[in-house]
């Protein structure tokens, strides 16, 4: 079918408004938030309703056609990107369909905005916990696909461990339910399989996220070291007095500078070489006594100063801080890739020393802005992705730090996905086997692989698999 | 060992014999049937990693739940997981049938406990999924999918769980009140109550008999923490009842594997309908005349678990095993039953049945070797 033949058929189907043909509406939708990469769409359809996702997915099926998803477009790993393929955005599906405050449930829409969920549901005083530093703009659609975390996942855990049930449309358009939102059904763990497929085994049209009770108290520190790796003991020391952190945050010198700069200043000191920033939410009885740990642990740890929020607005300063570092590092030079990686929480100070090795042998600067209590790195890179020479360093010593993280016993992705910035790692993260089982995983959902081709395993160790299969 | 248990399942797959895997063999008396030769995973144990300041532990599958206790607890930490099995329970028929218990309210359910793991798949090819960190989105999560999965996908043979380290206080106390009092009425102020127990569980009268309690309506609380928030919630916990701190070690009994006479089931259903789950399970045993069935609820979970004794002639009670299976639970919840005898599993709905389901067993399990017949699958 010719492209203006299928627009006319999608036009039909949704509304022509909904339909974006000219280059100018679909250059909108050429990236994601990984910089140095664009893809043009053929064409962007953006459907309205359940319904409609179901209506469009089945004409695209009918006709062999793949797609991507697309909430946001705020991935950091090129999932969104749609090279002269359709997308299908879901950004006009904002309905938060129920809150049920007595079971801590509600119902959404994949397009709801992770902060709007979150001020929807504070005045019952609950709180989806999975907080993404990108909430203001990223999508509970996107979330579920990427299974994102945040700075809050250290105790509480990350999206997997709070979505109850998603409604999927398969890519052969068929509606199914995976998970229960009033019970724990038995049989394989869809839903958990279905969570950070990256949209490859097809679009979310429903989920129901859980909710938590907010905290009756909660207390933020400000710990400021003059070298990172004593930031990264107090970390480990902390972790195992068995405390559990609400957060447990880590910047170098490089993003406090850059964030004190900025608009969005917390009066870091910017002398440190990190700081470390400790939040303990909970019952008001102990957490003084918790917060006294903490302070000795980093003070042990050789911290210079260690400063405790009095006043609900010193609190937000110091968390307004840590969740605009992107943004205030975005400043410094026209791209920022902003990386991320995992590894066990005690290899935190040999890795953070290869680290900046590494950024010193490609002459790249990086900063370091991170869930220091999970062991995931987000260390970032910001240059002009414009500039060749400048992106081919940028792009070896990235790899190289990659690489150093998996030596670590750790992975390449904690939070923002695989997509096709990760597709090279794959090979050396998992076995030619280990792989072909998840091609044949998701073959299962998508016979034809239509669901946002070319992403998450690379396409060789599915051909493999496809040799193999019975 | 591996390799011998990789070529072994590769030869039955080749060769389409049915294989029936053995861990610790706790659960091969709870009547599922399940056709094959048996795989003993059992040797297959030993820790392979534990870094404490990690809070992560990679162990072999067959590696019992009561050594991992032991190795963990000598650094203060604890796998905070308490299924009710045998000591001899393996971590790998924990993950394999996602068991959890009272805990699971606060620490989550197996699901939210395992990071990683290693298995061979029906065809003999070994696969790892997920890692060894806290956090980890590489590659489609085939984590969650054998989590749960009763091995019917792969053998799994390696595990990594995290850890958390234990509480520095860990108190457990007791609230027996009369009968008479409403169930409502008595849970109604733990809603408003500034308590953040471990665990929370209500016990009927025959299961806290059972214990050695008093034989009445009971509710078990477990408080955690510093010394400071424990003894804040203690107090809180007079505007339930008399309070009765116990040793902790009677609450382990609760773990205790059910007797293999006992039909066992779980019944969930959303928390704010605890009371009329737990109610209906007490109804639907009277009804049948099934003596001193022994209920617990999870109430934060919504959670019933009950436990029956069946000798041979209560099958008489029953009637009809297809409708009995169905209705023990109330409409809209749902049943996941851990015990019955043979002969009334072939009434239990399969829940793997849809197409995904199927496609993903053909998929990893193409010759269908692997507990065969033990969800209830069509063949
Ligand atoms: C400044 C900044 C900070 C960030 N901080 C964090 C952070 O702290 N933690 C974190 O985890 N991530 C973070 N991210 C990454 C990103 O915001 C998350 O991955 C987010 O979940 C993406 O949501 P989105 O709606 O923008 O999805 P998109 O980027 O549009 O899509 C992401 C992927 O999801 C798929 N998808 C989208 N919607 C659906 C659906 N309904 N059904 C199926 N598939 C779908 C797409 O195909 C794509 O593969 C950050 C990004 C930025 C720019």
């Amino acid at each position: 079918m010719t492209r203006d033949a299928l627009a006319a058929h999608l036009r039909a189907l949704i509304g022509p408004r909904w339909v974006k043909e000219r280059t100018a509406e679909r250059t909108a939708y050429d990236a994601d938030a990984l910089p140095g990469y664009r893809a043009l769409p053929s064409l962007v359809v953006l459907p309205g309703s359940r319904e409609e996702i179901v209506s469009v997915v089945r004409l695209l099926a009918a006709h062999g056609i793949p797609f991507v998803p697309r909430g946001a477009g705020t991935g950091l790993s090129g999932g969104s990107l749609a090279n002269d393929t359709v997308v299908i955005g879901l950004n006009r599906l904002t309905r938060i369909h129920s809150i049920d405050a007595a079971n801590h449930i509600a119902h959404v829409e994949p397009g709801v905005v992770n902060a709007v969920l979150q001020r929807a549901v504070a005045p019952f005083g609950l709180l989806y916990a999975p907080d993404p530093s990108s909430q203001a703009a990223c999508t509970i659609g996107g979330n579920v696909a990427e299974n994102a975390g945040g700075p809050h996942c250290l105790k509480y855990g990350v999206t997997l461990n709070h979505i109850a049930a998603v409604t999927v449309c398969l890519p052969n358009g068929e509606l199914v339910q995976f998970g229960s939102a009033v019970s724990e059904p038995d049989g394989y763990d869809l839903c958990g399989l279905f969570i950070g497929s990256e949209g490859c085994f097809g679009i979310a049209t429903d989920v129901w996220v859980r909710l938590l009770p907010v905290a009756p108290a909660v207390r933020t520190l400000l710990a400021d070291f003059s070298a990172m790796t004593d930031a990264a003991r107090a970390v480990s020391a902390i972790i195992a007095t068995g405390i559990v952190p609400a957060a447990l945050e880590m910047m170098d010198q490089a993003t406090i500078r850059a964030v004190e700069a900025s608009i969005y200043a917390a009066g870091y000191p910017t002398d440190a070489a990190a700081v470390l920033l400790a939040e303990v939410d909970g019952l008001e009885a102990g957490l003084d006594a918790d917060v006294r740990t903490i302070e000795r642990c980093c003070r042990e740890a050789g911290a210079r100063d260690v400063r405790i929020a009095t006043t609900e607005t010193e609190r937000a300063r110091l968390w307004q801080g840590r969740k605009k570092a992107f943004g205030a590092l975005g400043r410094i030079a026209p791209h920022l890739v902003v990386q991320d990686a995992v590894v066990p929480r005690t290899r935190l100070p040999a890795v953070l020393d290869a680290i900046a090795a590494i950024g010193a042998r490609h002459g790249v600067n990086v900063c370091n802005v991170f869930h220091a209590g999970d062991g995931n790195l987000h260390p970032n890179i910001s240059y002009d992705a414009d500039n060749a020479d400048e992106s081919a360093r940028v792009h070896a010593a990235m790899s190289e730090i990659m690489q150093a993280c998996i030596d670590a016993g750790g992975t390449i992705t904690g939070e923002h996905g695989v997509g096709l910035d990760k597709l090279g790692y794959m090979d050396a993260l998992f076995t030619e086997p280990s792989l072909a089982a998840m091609c044949a995983v998701r073959e299962v959902f998508d016979p034809e692989r239509r669901a946002n081709p070319g992403k998450v395993v690379p396409i060789h160790a599915c051909r493999e698999w496809a040799g193999r299969a019975p | 060992m591996l390799a011998d248990l990789a070529d072994r399942i590769a030869h039955a797959h080749a060769t389409r014999t049915p294989l029936r895997i053995r861990g610790g063999g706790s659960w091969l008396h709870a009547g599922r049937p399940c056709e094959g030769e048996p795989l003993d995973v059992s040797a297959l144990s030993g820790v392979i990693d534990y870094e404490p300041g990690d809070l992560t532990l990679t162990a072999y599958a067959g590696t019992t739940l009561q050594e991992l206790d032991r190795i963990t607890g000598a650094e203060r930490q604890w796998l905070a997981l308490d299924p009710c099995a045998a000591p001899t329970a393996t971590i790998g028929a924990t993950v394999a049938t996602a068991s959890d218990g009272p805990l699971a309210s606060t620490f989550g359910r197996v699901r939210d406990l395992v990071l990683g793991l290693e298995c061979i798949t029906g065809t003999g090819e070994r696969v790892r999924a997920g890692g060894r960190v806290v956090k980890n989105v590489a590659g489609f999560d085939l984590v969650r999918l054998h989590t749960g999965a009763w091995g019917t996908l792969g053998v799994i043979t390696e595990v990594t769980m995290r850890l958390r380290a234990r509480p520095e206080q860990d108190d457990v106390f007791a609230i027996c009140a009369d009968d008479r009092t409403s169930l409502e009425r008595r849970l109604a102020p733990l809603a408003d109550l500034p308590i953040a127990p471990l665990a929370l569980e209500l016990l009927n009268a025959p299961l806290a008999a059972s214990l050695g309690f008093e034989p009445r309506l009971c509710l078990l609380v477990r408080l955690g923490g510093n010394a400071e928030r424990v003894a804040a919630q203690r107090r809180a916990l007079d505007a339930l009842g008399d309070v009765h701190e116990i040793a902790l070690d009677r609450l382990h009994a609760l773990r205790a594997a059910d007797p293999t006479d006992h039909l066992v089931a779980n019944i969930t259903h959303e928390p704010s309908r605890f009371t009329d789950t737990w109610r209906h399970v007490s109804a639907f045993c009277d009804a049948h005349a099934l003596w001193q069935p022994r209920v617990r609820g999870s109430i934060r979970r919504g959670l019933v678990r009950v436990s029956i004794p069946m000798p041979d002639e209560g099958a008489a009670h029953v009637g009809e095993w297809a409708s009995f299976v169905r209705s023990i639970a109330p409409p809209g919840a749902h049943v996941t039953w851990e015990q019955l005898p043979m002969h009334a599993w072939p009434h239990v709905p399969c829940s793997v049945a849809d197409r995904i389901s199927t496609g993903l067993r053909r998929a990893l399990d193409p010759a269908h070797i692997l507990n065969r017949g033990l969800l209830g699958e069509p063949t």
